[in-house]
């Protein structure tokens, strides 16, 4: 895991590399299989992006980014929490309800939506949670029920409690927190919030590999009955792990509600499927800090990008979904492959090492 | 290798849900007479007439309703004014930052006219559209969403309760069973208002008349993308007694007619937006009693026209059933006895002497 | 030896995998009508030698002649068609079928399924004293009657040349003598019996000759009836036998660990556990002794609470530690070597300063607080690799890199880190080589005279006899007997194991 040697690092990109060449071929192939121009497409997504493109990409990752973590969370310790999507709905939605509820003002008002994001995205993760370890239903399933039930629910209190407008309904509107603003005012701000994604990488980094509890969550992850031998209590460990997991997807959304939207509107304003990308970045940076990093740039880079393409192509946007879908694909696979090279050459570095090379697989 | 398999599962899971789902329609209303054409006029139109941006709705063209209802309007006008244009599409979940990118891009490329189909347009036009004062933007079932007036922007709205109300009239008159039904995509407030006008109709005609109402999913859009859901809500409805049901569903609809056609002779569908009997399969055609129209296509021609014209509209502009925006259709000839009656009613509502409600 | 036909001979056989030279240079004669012994330590190559000759795993170099004729294995197939059988440790039978459906289970072709197949089992079961009825569900089938049909399974496709990997391991003394009946019947009608074991006791008493291997290569040949088991011993190890013997007593009168009729449910409600009570006094070893699954995991476990006992108590010293969760046993100073360390000891995966944390996260010198002292364990892995000869290239290593013997020096290096007050040990010789074992057992004896209360779980009837201060049989999830291990036989624990002799 520390070792600093080439080697190691050369087949710790060899599987994103992998993955990246198998997702560019088999969308050119799909370019070109429905009469367009691969050339053009590539130009155009290669392009470097425009003043507003930029800022664009970089809120969009932060999102993106947080919800990656959110997964891996779970992922490390192998909990597959589908669920993020229905998690950051809620928690969106209550955080902006209460925000415009305007009970508090200023910075705390902020403050104190942030926390209630937190929760509701933990208590309805820990939903989860608790049915498996109580009623030993599958996470993966559960967490899907509770996506669609939701929606259903935020569509109803917003229904009832809504500002109705035109044609939408939303929460009221409140106040934006004021972001930075790279190039000119109309290119956008880099939202404040922003930084909530820096400390959940960071705080993810420190909490895996700093605590005792990380410790707990690799290991179960790793083997649960290995852990269970160790003293971990798998039980409290699902439920905390669910619920720090929902916590964190709780807050994907906030830096767009602050920074950008003012409400919460399903279908308008709100950014649904972020819990999905979340998911396929944390397959595709395999749960680590830095890797989920580079994913999440890369998905919110082709995202951004292709709106572009109506310009200059006529390949439709949709064909980046093709991209990253495979992406992720391709990543698992690659890894896997690569797991298993890593395996055996270490096995053979041990006996070189060792010079005692005569002892049989038992 | 358990744990690839698990792992493969789960890629598999978000593979699916990144590619899979695109077929959701926010707008809910669909309005396209004819399939996506196949000759794209913003590839060949090179007119120096006004140049036009149109922002497709999630979907885009080839939708069957919405979207290409625009594109309709839209070929019409550019072809007349020997314009050019440009067009661009949203993505499903995609972020309010890419819809103004959007517009941005239309405006930067030179576009006088731009047009966002769906209200899901209406926060990103009023944040483009001040920072591109020379520019002309209108958004289809749109709203402005703040107090200060856009004097760049045009809202097309649509009276959809009216044209509803008629083909309530219409499923009021044609009923066997005094019992008729409704499916709505989404229960929002833009289908609360498809429902209000269609069942104020038929208790015009039939005080008594009980009318079943369902929606496909409360609050997720995916209910306008959704035939098997739409076609469950409707065989549900025909075997609790309706001989007629009403859509208002987007694509869902198709599901709406198979239901209809599964339901047997004398069960009958009402399509919307389009006139939905024009694109319907041979099977369908026979349960389709009529539509409700929502002329998007007009509301986009006439923007574009205003524009050329050099006296572009601004604020609110309401289609309903006195400048024909809605309407509803007789292809088939299934109504056309009762053709009379209906035509009553829509005097009476254009003189003002019936109020269509807007809420259930 | 007279002269008699040469069934299999091996010459030159050569195996590498990745990073690992499994065989080399191994040479093999195997007569018809004898049984013959393969021997060496684990680890010393002959499973994969055996999988060599059964055609799983194909040779780098050499040559295999069958009755005198070269051939080429290249799967299992190839060697039914030659006529080697083999009987694997693990039996490979359909519960849920019948003697004679397994029977034919895969080779149809030869008698038919029908009468013709029923006759072929009779008359193979009463040349050889198999007893088999062909009618019966394997499901209803003991150990020795399942192995029976395993052999009678491969003498049905016509084998002659036998190959039985450890068919010993899962027998009790008696079963073991009936095996060997049926062994010698087989050895009388001609087949070749390649006997694989390390139990020199057996080997003596059946083989007719005996081959030795060590660190991948036969290291030479000897006579049952002239060799001794020191010298087959020392041909094994290549050096002095070591073997655990009890030095004089250190029982304490204080009691470390009291079980007082525990009682252990599975979900279907079936006792696991009934009424078990022991104590262990501080200094004493109390050994287990029965065959595997009489309860001995499920043991093991309720006191590590890692399963929560349905009745009865727990005392650690003088607390009651029945509903304790592991964690807090572990913080308490229990020591636990687990039977499988891949399922419970070890994350194979992770390097080895990150395996001593496991199990001991809460403690110094792993953490401080609620953070992990990264520093504190690494250096603390140094020193159990020193301390207890861990042979692996650093500390980083993964724990999957090292041989079996390294991963439970390792173990056994932790679990008697912080001064525990009682050890768990299942099996804690299990797989390693003999060298290891000497060294684990000394760890324990050391710990032992320092005042450690040990519970030892063992299937190595030697080693519990040779350990512990006193033995006690576990059988269907009750203890039925307690033992002196100084007065105690093999035959007698046998008889108590099986429910021959209740006490």
């Amino acid at each position: 895991m520390k070792s600093f040697n080439p080697r190691a690092i050369g087949l710790a990109l060899l599987g994103p590399a992998i993955a990246i060449v198998a997702s560019v071929l088999v969308t050119t192939l799909v370019i070109a299989a429905v009469g367009s121009s691969p050339g053009d497409f590539w130009s155009t997504m290669f392009d470097f992006p425009k003043p507003r493109s930029r800022v664009d990409i970089v809120n969009q990752t932060a999102m993106i980014y947080t919800a990656a973590v959110a997964a891996a969370i779970g992922f490390r310790m192998g909990l597959f929490n589908i669920g993020l999507e229905g998690q950051y709905t809620l928690a969106s939605y209550a955080a902006a309800a209460f925000a415009g509820g305007a009970y508090l003002s200023g910075f705390a008002n902020v403050f104190v939506s942030l926390l209630i994001a937190v929760a509701v995205g933990a208590a309805w993760s820990a939903i989860a949670g608790i049915l498996k370890t109580t009623r030993g239903v599958s996470e993966v399933i559960s967490t899907i029920m509770l996506n669609s039930i939701a929606i259903t629910l935020v569509g109803y209190l917003l229904n009832k409690y809504g500002v109705h407008e035109g044609n939408t309904v939303h929460t009221t509107r409140i106040d934006l927190v004021s972001g930075w603003t790279p190039f000119e005012n109309r290119d956008g701000e880099i939202w404040t919030l922003v930084i909530i994604a820096v400390l959940a990488g960071v705080g993810f980094w420190v909490l895996l590999n700093k605590t005792r509890f990380g410790f707990d969550l690799r290991a179960s992850g790793q083997s649960e009955t290995v852990a269970k031998a160790s003293g971990v209590n798998p039980h409290r460990m699902i439920i905390t792990a669910m619920a720090l997991s929902g916590g964190v997807a709780g807050l994907i959304w906030m830096p767009a509600l602050f920074g950008k939207a003012t409400n919460f509107g399903l279908g308008t304003t709100f950014q649904a499927g972020l819990g999905f990308l979340g998911i396929a970045v944390a397959l595709l940076g395999r749960n680590r800090p830095i890797g989920m990093l580079f994913g999440a740039l890369l998905f919110a880079y082709l995202s951004v990008k292709s709106n572009d393409l109506t310009f200059a192509t006529d390949v439709s946007p949709s064909i980046v979904q093709i991209t990253q879908g495979v992406a992720v694909l391709a990543v698992v696979v690659a890894y896997e492959v690569v797991r298993r090279w890593r395996a055996r050459l270490e096995q053979r570095v041990v006996a070189q090492e060792l010079g005692t090379a005569t002892e049989a697989t038992a | 290798m358990r744990r690839l398999t698990k792992l493969s599962a789960v890629a598999a899971v978000a593979a699916l849900a990144l590619a899979g789902c695109g077929s959701s329609d926010s707008g809910g209303s669909d309005g396209g007479s004819k399939p996506a054409a196949s000759k794209d006029v913003c590839k060949t139109a090179k007119g120096d007439g006004p140049k036009i941006g149109l922002a497709y709705d999630v979907g885009g063209r080839g939708d069957q309703s919405f979207n290409d209802s625009a594109y309709v309007g839209l070929k019409k006008a550019v072809e007349e004014f020997k314009g050019s244009c440009v067009e661009g599409e949203a993505s499903d979940g995609e972020p309010e930052s890419a819809r103004e990118d959007r517009l941005r891009n239309m405006a930067d490329s030179g576009a006088t006219a731009i047009i966002g189909v769906g209200f899901a347009y209406s926060d990103s036009v009023n944040a483009v559209a001040p920072d591109y004062p020379k520019v002309n933007f209108a958004i289809v079932d749109g709203f402005d969403p703040d107090t200060k007036p856009n004097a760049n922007v045009a809202y097309l709205t649509f009276a959809a309760n009216e044209g509803s109300y008629l083909v309530g009239v219409a499923a009021a008159e044609k009923t066997k069973t005094g019992q008729i039904g409704f499916v709505g995509g989404v229960h929002n407030d833009l289908i609360k208002g498809f429902e209000a006008g269609y069942v104020a109709g038929a208790k015009a005609v039939k005080p008594d008349i009980k009318v079943d109402i369902a929606y496909i999913q409360e609050s997720d859009l995916k209910g306008f993308g959704d035939p098997a859901g739409g076609k469950a809500a409707a065989t549900g409805e025909f075997d609790k007694g309706a001989d007629i049901v009403y859509h208002a569903s987007g694509a869902s609809g198709s599901g709406v007619f198979d239901a209809a056609v599964e339901a047997g002779d004398g069960k009958w569908a009402i399509g919307v937006d389009s006139d939905q009997y024009l694109t319907a399969t041979t099977a369908q055609k026979a349960h389709i009693l009529t539509s409700a129209l929502k002329r998007v296509d007009v509301a986009t021609y006439d923007f574009i026209k205003t524009v050329n014209d050099g006296k572009p509209a601004t604020s609110y502009t309401t289609y309903d059933l006195k400048n024909d925006g809605v309407g509803y259709a007789t292809s088939g000839g299934f109504i056309d006895d009762i053709k009379s009656d209906i035509d009553g009613y829509k005097a009476k509502i254009v003189s003002g002497e019936i109020k269509v409600p807007t809420k259930p | 030896m007279t002269q008699e036909s040469v069934a299999v001979e091996l010459r030159g056989i050569g195996k590498r995998f990745p990073g690992v030279i499994a065989n080399h240079d191994v040479d093999l004669t195997i007569r018809a009508g004898t049984v013959h012994a393969l021997i060496g330590e684990n680890g010393a190559g002959k499973s994969t030698l055996m999988k060599i000759l059964y055609g799983v795993q194909k040779p780098d170099d050499g040559t295999i002649a069958i009755n005198g004729r070269e051939v080429a294995l290249r799967t299992p197939t190839d060697a039914i068609a030659n006529g080697v059988g083999m009987v694997f440790q693990h039996f490979m039978l359909a519960d849920n079928l019948t003697v004679l459906e397994n029977m034919v289970l895969g080779a149809e072709k030869l008698h038919g399924i029908g009468d013709r197949a029923r006759a072929e089992i009779r008359r193979i079961s009463d040349a050889f004293g198999f007893g088999l009825q062909p009618d019966v569900l394997v499901e209803k089938l003991g150990v020795a009657d399942r192995q029976r049909l395993e052999i009678a399974k491969v003498l049905y496709r016509g084998a002659c040349i036998i190959i039985l990997d450890e068919p010993t391991a899962v027998l009790v003394p008696q079963e073991v003598d009936a095996l060997f009946a049926n062994l010698r019947e087989l050895r009388n009608a001609g087949n070749a019996v390649l006997f694989i074991s390390h139990k020199l006791d057996e080997v003596l008493a059946i083989a007719d000759d005996i081959t030795v291997m060590r660190r991948g290569t036969t290291v030479g040949t000897a006579d049952p009836h002239t060799t001794t088991k020191r010298e087959l011993a020392e041909l094994m190890v290549g050096s002095e036998l070591p073997s655990p013997e009890t030095e004089e007593s250190t029982v304490t009168d204080t009691v470390e660990l009291t079980l007082a009729n525990v009682t252990l449910a599975d979900e279907f409600g079936r006792n696991l556990l009934t009424d078990v009570s022991l104590s262990i006094h501080r200094g004493e070893i109390l050994g287990i002794a029965g065959v595997e699954g009489n309860g001995q995991a499920e043991l093991v476990e309720t006191i590590m609470g890692m399963r929560i006992p349905g009745g009865g108590t727990i005392h650690l010293g003088t607390e009651d530690v029945t509903h304790w969760h592991t964690r807090k046993l572990r913080e308490a100073g229990i020591g636990y070597i687990p039977e499988d360390r891949h399922r419970h000891g070890l994350l194979l995966d992770a390097p080895l300063w990150e395996n001593r944390i496991l199990g001991h996260q809460t403690q110094a010198p792993n953490a401080k607080g609620p953070w992990i002292n990264r520093s504190g364990a690494r250096k603390d892995t140094q020193r159990i690799v020193a301390e207890y000869d861990v042979r692996a290239p650093g500390i980083d290593t993964p724990a999957r890199a090292l041989s079996g013997g390294n991963q439970q020096k390792l173990i056994v290096g932790r679990e008697m880190s912080g001064d525990p007050v009682l050890l768990i040990a299942s099996h804690p010789t299990r797989g390693v080589d003999v060298g290891a074992q000497a060294a684990i057992w000394d760890h324990i004896k050391r710990a032992r005279r320092a005042g450690l209360a040990v519970l030892l779980i063992s299937a190595d009837l030697d080693e519990l006899i040779g350990l512990s201060d006193t033995i006690q049989v576990i059988l269907r999830g009750r203890l039925v007997g307690t033992f002196d291990p100084a007065s105690v036989t093999p035959q007698d624990l046998g008889a108590a194991m099986t429910g021959g002799q209740a006490a």
